[in-house]
């Protein structure tokens, strides 16, 4: 580093060290306005998972920027020239500052209204643009979301793979279905759900197939909208391709797309889509109140509880519908945990952690699972794919511990949480097969094989 | 004592009215160059940019609330602070009550200090001064206890000490001093009407010494180095607040 520094040519008076072209004039006073209050070091899961290593802290973070802008462009730097900044520090400073979720609790609990997600995003891309990001696999969203327009490595042309044969989709229709990656090609048991609930319910919905693109969240998420511009290609191809089917209303069950698609493609476009964008519990719980749902299974008087995704309740404001939801379903008995709604504790999967710093989304999971605990929680559920994947994952390892340190399960010891996805228990609750496709092809073999022997 | 002498506490107007211009103009400097830096490289980018902001539409389902809302709610009485800590929200009101109230109340003074030297209105300056006395009194108590609890906080709560540098004492303790002496200054003036400080006894000269560097110290720290400092949330914060709408 040493010998590097020395090769650096000097920084020419005036020139700044950081740049700031992608930070909003606004997110760059948002770092001046930061009153050091320390209420975000209290919430922040982040700097939990971390065992309050300080270099974590949200305010940390910003006053080590506000730190650098002041040697880039303060008084001494506007007489004397851009202080040199060292390289190894503003590394460290970036790996921290990637060390984030982007949940948007400091948000929430800033007694000086910072809007921390978007300022962060900001300048995470301003890093990356600078060398210093993003981290760890992230690298890749660009561009395999730029190839194959999903971060799966799946050709468009499998995107209808999911659909199983009792499903019905609609030619024309006021609704649309944006099922998103993760429910198409992962995790397909949540689109295989909704789809089966939406005909349940007589919903007629069209499906983009083939032309359905990735919502490029990780991209935005991880501060590299810069490289290819792909979330305004995939902003405007989708939007475009939405409008043009002419539907009042897009549906959505994943949090992260229904977050990209309230926000960011206004955004990205540069206008409000002819739609209107809705979730899946917001229809549900209407029908709910209306009495319109008859449900046919029901629990065996189990415990549920409920995980806000970040997206969907922090960053969009959709708190209720879920819970209106989960509270009727029958056999249920909905409890809240501690953190919940504007202050939920995230589960540690977004902003490019689960990809980038598994270890930390883990942890972050894991104290999530230690919250339903504490509550006697048989189930938690949540709307999200990302935070379904991630609190399951935290499950799993909560409960490796009690195997092995003997972990303190909080008079629960045999009790294996069941971590699932709010339209997988409606669909079981309604009596619709929660199968995806694959799996109805192998039992069809295997009866096949039955019959045959 | 005639009125030249003592009026807003210093030997002469003119003296503190010279050191309110410099005081100002660095604060101007200061201001330019931050929203130069907000702005990437432009001032006048940033100011469009905070103008047009101030109503604009949020996206979500967070309904953007009415400026006067933002303003008198969030912004006058800091609903989000005490949200989140009724205790640290007392604290707060304190320092900026006291802070703000005894900035206006020297404005008005220095307001009445002018008329008089122009001779407009006849204006007896010590009538006015000590009919301020009171409340600047509280004012200035207001601020100290303010102070005391937040210089308390910062040493006694281990969480809120580990996370204490040199910047935020600075700031607290420079306020301190200001306010220290303002009432030192209040304490040794001989036609003090009011006050706890009157203890110290009158004596002039100290009076007028600990009133000269109170106003310029003040003029100082609180006008000229706000943008150079962590000062500077007290603008930018409310302003922040007022571009969000209130915050998150
Ligand atoms: S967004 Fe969440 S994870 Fe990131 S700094 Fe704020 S509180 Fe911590
Ligand atoms: S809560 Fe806001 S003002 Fe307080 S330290 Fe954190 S970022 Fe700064
Ligand atoms: S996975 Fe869910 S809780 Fe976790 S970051 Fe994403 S939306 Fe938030």
């Amino acid at each position: 580093m040493a010998d590097e520094e020395k090769t650096m040519p000097e920084i020419p008076k005036g020139q700044p060290f950081i740049k700031t072209e992608m930070i909003d004039p606004i997110f760059m006073m948002q770092y001046d306005a930061c009153t050091r209050c320390g209420e975000c070091e209290k919430w922040c899961p982040a700097l939990d998972a971390k065992d309050g290593d300080r270099k974590y802290s949200p305010m940390n973070k910003i006053s080590r920027f506000r730190e650098y802008m002041g040697r880039s462009y303060g008084l001494k730097a506007k007489l004397f020239g851009s202080k040199r900044l060292d390289e190894d520090d503003i590394q460290d400073f970036a790996d921290a500052f990637f060390h984030c979720s982007t949940c948007g609790v400091c948000a929430t609990v800033c007694e000086a209204g910072i809007n921390t997600v978007d300022m962060y995003e900001a300048t995470r891309q301003q890093l990356v643009m600078r060398g210093n990001g993003p981290y760890g696999k992230t690298v890749n969203f660009p561009k395999l979301i730029g190839e194959y327009r999903n971060p799966y490595l799946k050709q468009q042309s499998q995107r209808l793979d999911w659909i199983p044969d009792d499903v019905e989709i609609a030619e024309k229709a006021d609704v649309a279905y944006f099922a998103g990656c993760t429910a198409g090609f992962n995790q397909q048991v949540l689109g295989v759900c909704t789809a089966r609930v939406l005909n349940h319910l007589n919903v007629p919905f069209i499906y983009l197939g083939e032309e359905e693109w990735c919502c490029s969240s990780a991209i935005i998420r991880t501060g590299q909208p810069h490289k290819g511009d792909i979330p305004k290609i995939t902003a405007l191809h989708n939007v475009e391709a939405l409008e043009a089917k002419g539907v009042k209303q897009v549906m959505f069950a994943c949090a992260g797309c229904y977050r990209v698609a309230t926000i960011d493609w206004p955004k990205q476009i540069g206008r409000k889509p002819n739609f209107e964008v809705v979730h899946v519990a917001d229809l549900l719980a209407q029908l709910i109140q209306e009495g319109k749902i008859e449900w046919k299974k029901s629990f065996d008087n189990k415990i549920i509880t409920y995980h806000d995704p970040c997206h969907l309740g922090r960053h969009c404001g959709v708190y209720e519908t879920p819970r209106v939801v989960l509270d009727n379903l029958p056999g249920l008995k909905f409890v809240e945990m501690d953190r919940i709604k504007g202050l939920q504790r995230c589960c540690g999967a977004g902003g490019g952690v689960k990809a980038g710093i598994p270890d930390m989304a883990l942890d972050i999971a894991s104290e999530r699972i230690r919250d339903a605990q504490a509550v006697k929680a048989d189930i938690l559920s949540s709307c999200c794919p990302f935070c379904r994947r991630n609190i399951g994952d935290g499950r799993d390892s909560v409960y490796d511990q009690v195997g092995s340190t003997n972990y303190d399960l909080r008079d629960n010891p045999d009790n294996e949480m069941q971590v699932e996805d709010m339209i997988v228990l409606v669909a079981e609750l309604m009596g619709l097969s929660t199968k995806i496709k694959s799996q109805e092809e192998e039992e069809e073999k295997l009866d096949h094989l039955k019959d045959k022997v | 004592m005639s009125d030249f002498v003592y009026y807003s506490g210093i030997p002469s107007f003119v003296v503190m009215l010279g050191i309110a211009m410099v005081a100002i103009v660095i604060f101007l400097v200061g201001m330019y160059l931050n929203m130069k830096k907000w702005g990437n490289g432009s001032a006048s980018h940033f100011l469009s940019v905070f103008l047009k902001k101030i109503n604009h539409e949020k996206y979500g389902h967070h309904p953007r609330q009415s400026l006067l809302s933002t303003i008198f709610l969030d912004i006058m009485l800091q609903r989000r602070i005490l949200r989140r800590s009724p205790f640290r929200w007392v604290m707060h009101m304190l320092i900026f009550i006291g802070w703000i109230g005894m900035f206006v109340l020297s404005m008005v003074f220095a307001m009445f200090e002018m008329l008089h030297l122009v001779g407009i209105g006849n204006i007896d300056l010590n009538v006015t001064r000590n009919s301020l006395d009171f409340a600047n009194e509280i004012l200035g108590y207001m601020l100290l206890i303010g102070l005391i609890i937040a210089i308390v906080r910062r040493l006694a709560i281990s969480d809120v000490s580990k996370r204490t540098q040199m910047f935020d004492w600075v700031l607290v303790l420079g306020t301190l001093v200001i306010t220290i002496t303002g009432f030192m200054a209040e304490g040794f003036r001989p036609d003090a009407i009011t006050g706890a400080w009157t203890f110290l006894g009158a004596n002039i000269e100290l009076a007028q010494a600990f009133a000269l560097f109170h106003v310029t110290i003040s003029l100082l720290f609180c006008i000229a180095y706000i943008p150079y400092s962590k000062y500077m949330h007290m603008l930018a914060a409310p302003m922040v607040i007022l571009v969000n709408g209130g915050g998150e």
